[in-house]
């Protein structure tokens, strides 16, 4: 996985295009198309959206990522996949399953389902990242504050709650 | 002087010939012109100057009316004549002056010809005669001498500059044209006569008479004194010149000293203006840079910050289901293996084929090397360690930058808002540079002026004495000679004479001006009714000053109103003066009474102060000639009411062509 090119087709691709679009003379809110399916899945997993592919009007060119870029990125990619992979009760209930797809499946044969898994996430990420980031915005200033509050949103819902205390001493349990 | 009528043929918008007739009536002495806006009433006022003097305050110095030239056609000519008919001391005059316009071959207007100026009179037969072409600009200096005639030829819209002359009494020629008009020049020619300057008076005379052949040194210290005469005489008019350049110069000096300090501000101004704006520059700059921040941070670790929750989460799992707690250090599947082969465990514990040991052991398998992914969750451990302490300051930095960011809106309106405030103060201020250079150019000039003042006081003292000593010298020399001893008698003579008549001049001059004060003083106050009174000086300089505030004499600022009532009072009071002594037979004091011609005099005063100046001028002047546009026009007629003699409108045609007629 994360070795071969990878298409946004349809309204996705449209979606990638205004993301990594420039909305004033220097700014664009994603760089590349690989930032946007970098962040993508994990938005999709915390809003639990998932979108299929589709072919839109049928008049949107795909937009691609290289695999080179991919291969570069590959651990954090890979990160990521585990990361949903031990999450997604809803994929695997019992935890051994899910250590097991987020660590021993990866990249092999048995993940085809989850890797498709991961892609919904992607695809619906793309979603939520347009609706919340684009899809009001008319104005530079626009797009900088609906990227603060959906930022804002994100750190009501779900960072607050956690500080790093917490995850430094879960990490010492595997050092013992 | 009394004026009847005046006829204008040609002049300005005045197209062919139009008259005027002014009341002479001694009850209806007011003449009311009125007209609109740019219908001529300057025009008309202006006529009279010209006519007499043959000068007028327009820009433009033809006179000739614009429709008259245009219909002149090439190699044409036409001219423009003022006429105007009056009685002075009791003899009939009539004044012209006209100019000739020619035309050249296109129909252009050539540079005018000079003007010509008659002076027709009716002499003791009661023949017409006129007065000889060299004398006529001499017998109108007696008429009435152009210093004083803008007094009387009055300009409502020239009082601020009128105001100031007045106030600081001038030239010596303002004062000499007042007393004449007071009735004292019979005195001052008289003393002019005896020992004025000139070369030839009655006691100059007497010393050209001495006998001065048989001593030498006698012409010789006559010639020495006329060389002091001529020097002191040069140091005289020196002064007088002096002073009028030290009051211009001191006046600008003052000027800039206020308009420097009105405008000390704006350097500061500029200062700041120019700090808000690198302020705005700099916040410019760092809405851009923060904007690229927030985006760079959201780009580079946006996705790890999100993914918090999920590491949180996700090591939780792994630690709630043990599966953190990886394999036991340096032992490989093999060991178990061994173990399981040899049935023992290391602890002696004897291992069966799938009883609870054997189990125990089997999922240790997973945890160990080769099977282990213990490995892999170690690193996925490290790597979630790595990434929520990498991303955890993301959001403060993005709020930071962003918070930047969105007031930038207000700080920038702010700083603008500060920047259009300072351009406004500093809108119209000048620059203090400049000012500070004229400023001390004009003081410069002060204290040159005044170092030659000293100078030459004292070369005049130094003088004054060398000449004293030639004449005692003289005398002593004189006195030898008995004809020289006659002529020094009558020189005597003269000179006792001379200073009998100048102390009695003294006395009358300044109860003559004591008099003045106290006449224009009444007028002053009946006009403006504030708590000022009038001083005049002893070169007929007025200073207002307040009557009711303890401690303060000195001259105090004037408003307009009170620089005009100023105006009307003097002007009023020497008119009245002048009349009163001209009904005193007895009195040595000879004058005539001067009629009072205002172009627009009443549009600077509100209407209770209309109202008592058309009380007190038709009772003060001999005759009122005013000139006023159609609103002031009819409260004016409203409050002189019975005094109207005389009534004229000015039609306008158009710009360039306006008629009189009778109302």
């Amino acid at each position: 996985m994360f070795d071969k090119e990878y298409s946004f087709k349809g309204t996705h691709a449209e979606k990638v295009n205004k993301l990594t679009a420039k909305f004033d003379d220097k700014n664009q809110l994603f760089k590349r198309n690989l930032d946007v399916y970098m962040m993508a899945p994990i938005v999709g997993f915390l809003y639990q959206k998932k979108a299929e592919v589709n072919t839109g009007d049928g008049a949107q060119k795909p937009t691609k990522i290289f695999p080179q870029q991919l291969i570069e990125n590959g651990d954090d990619l890979a990160f990521t996949y585990r990361l949903i992979m031990l999450l997604d009760k809803k994929n695997a209930a019992s935890i051994d399953e899910r250590v097991d797809k987020a660590f021993r499946q990866f990249n092999s044969p048995q993940a085809e389902n989850d890797e498709k898994l991961f892609e919904q996430y992607v695809l619906g990420g793309v979603d939520v990242l347009y609706e919340k980031l684009i899809e009001s915005a008319t104005s530079t200033e626009d797009y900088l504050k609906n990227l603060y509050d959906f930022m804002e949103d994100m750190d009501d819902r779900y960072n607050q709650t956690i500080d790093a205390d917490q995850i430094s001493a879960l990490c010492r349990l595997a050092k013992r | 002087m009394l004026l009847k009528s005046m006829s204008l043929t040609n002049f300005r918008q005045f197209n062919g010939t139009q008259s005027v007739n002014f009341s002479v009536d001694p009850e209806k002495n007011v003449t009311v012109i009125m007209g609109e806006n740019g219908s001529g009433k300057t025009t008309l006022a202006q006529a009279f100057t010209w006519c007499l003097y043959g000068a007028t305050d327009f820009d433009v110095q033809v006179v000739l009316n614009k429709a008259v030239a245009q219909n002149i056609g090439p190699n044409g000519e036409a001219s423009v004549q003022v006429k105007i008919s009056m009685v002075h001391l009791g003899v009939d005059y009539i004044m012209t002056r006209e100019q000739k316009y020619t035309t050249d071959s296109t129909g252009g207007l050539k540079r005018p010809n000079n003007t010509v100026f008659k002076i027709q009179y009716k002499n003791k037969d009661g023949q017409q005669d006129f007065i000889k072409e060299s004398e006529v600009d001499l017998r109108m200096k007696e008429i009435l001498p152009k210093e004083l005639a803008k007094y009387f030829f009055f300009d409502g819209e020239r009082i601020g500059n009128m105001s100031k002359e007045i106030r600081k009494g001038k030239s010596k020629e303002f004062a000499d044209a007042v007393k004449s008009l007071l009735g004292l020049s019979a005195f001052t020619e008289a003393l002019e006569h005896l020992g004025g300057r000139s070369s030839n008076t009655v006691i100059k005379s007497y010393g050209s008479d001495y006998d001065s052949k048989s001593d030498s040194k006698i012409a010789q210290l006559r010639d020495e004194i006329a060389r002091y005469d001529a020097r002191l005489e040069q140091i005289e008019k020196r002064f007088s010149e002096i002073d009028n350049e030290e009051d211009t110069a001191s006046e600008k000096a003052k000027e800039y000293e206020i308009k420097i300090a009105e405008n000390r501000d704006s350097e500061k101004y500029a200062q700041e203006r120019a700090k808000l704006k690198n302020k705005i520059t700099s916040l410019e700059q760092s809405k851009v840079s923060s904007t690229t921040g927030v985006i760079d941070t959201f780009n580079r670790k946006g996705a790890s910050w999100m993914a918090t929750k999920m590491i949180h989460d996700a090591l939780k799992e792994l630690a709630d289901a043990d599966k953190l707690d990886t394999g036991i250090p340096d032992i490989h599947a093999r060991t178990i293996q061994f173990l399981i082969n040899r049935k023992t465990c290391l602890c002696g514990t004897p291992i069966e084929f799938g009883g609870p040991a054997y189990t125990e052991l089997n999922k240790v398998l997973d945890y160990i090397p080769p099977k282990s992914i213990g490995t892999l969750i170690g690193q996925f451990v490290r790597e979630c360690e790595l990434k929520s302490k990498g991303a955890a300051d993301a959001f403060d930095d993005i709020s930071n930058k962003f918070s930047v960011v969105s007031e930038f809106d207000a700080d920038y309106a702010e700083l603008s808002n500060q920047i259009e405030t300072i351009n406004k103060k500093l809108e119209g201020m000048l620059n203090v540079g400049e000012l500070q250079k004229k400023y001390t150019f004009y003081n410069g000039e002060v204290k040159k002026l005044r170092s030659e003042r000293i100078r030459l006081s004292e070369e005049k003292g130094a003088i004054e004495t060398k000449r004293e000593r030639c004449e005692t010298s003289i005398n002593e020399l004189v006195l030898k000679d008995d004809n020289n001893k006659r002529v020094a008698r009558f020189k005597a003579y003269a000179t006792y004479m001379y200073k009998y008549l100048f102390s009695v001049y003294k006395e009358k001059e300044s109860e003559v001006r004591e008099q003045l004060e106290e006449t224009v003083n009444s007028i002053f106050k009946e006009i403006y009714n504030g708590g000022f009174s009038l001083k005049l000086d002893e070169k007929y300089n007025i200073q207002i000053q307040v009557d009711d505030f303890d401690g303060y004499a000195g001259d105090v600022e004037t408003s307009t109103a009170q620089s005009i009532s100023v105006i009307f009072a003097f002007i009023a009071g020497v008119i009245k003066m002048a009349r009163e002594n001209n009904s005193d037979e007895n009195s040595m004091l000879m004058t005539e009474a001067y009629p009072l011609v205002m172009d627009a005099p009443l549009s600077a005063f509100d209407k209770t102060r209309i109202k008592t100046v058309c009380d007190a001028l038709p009772k003060v002047a001999e005759q009122v000639i005013i000139f006023i546009k159609d609103t002031d026009g009819e409260i004016a007629e409203d409050n002189m009411g019975s005094k109207v003699g005389m009534r004229y409108l000015f039609d306008k045609k158009n710009e360039f062509e306006t008629e009189l007629v009778g109302r």
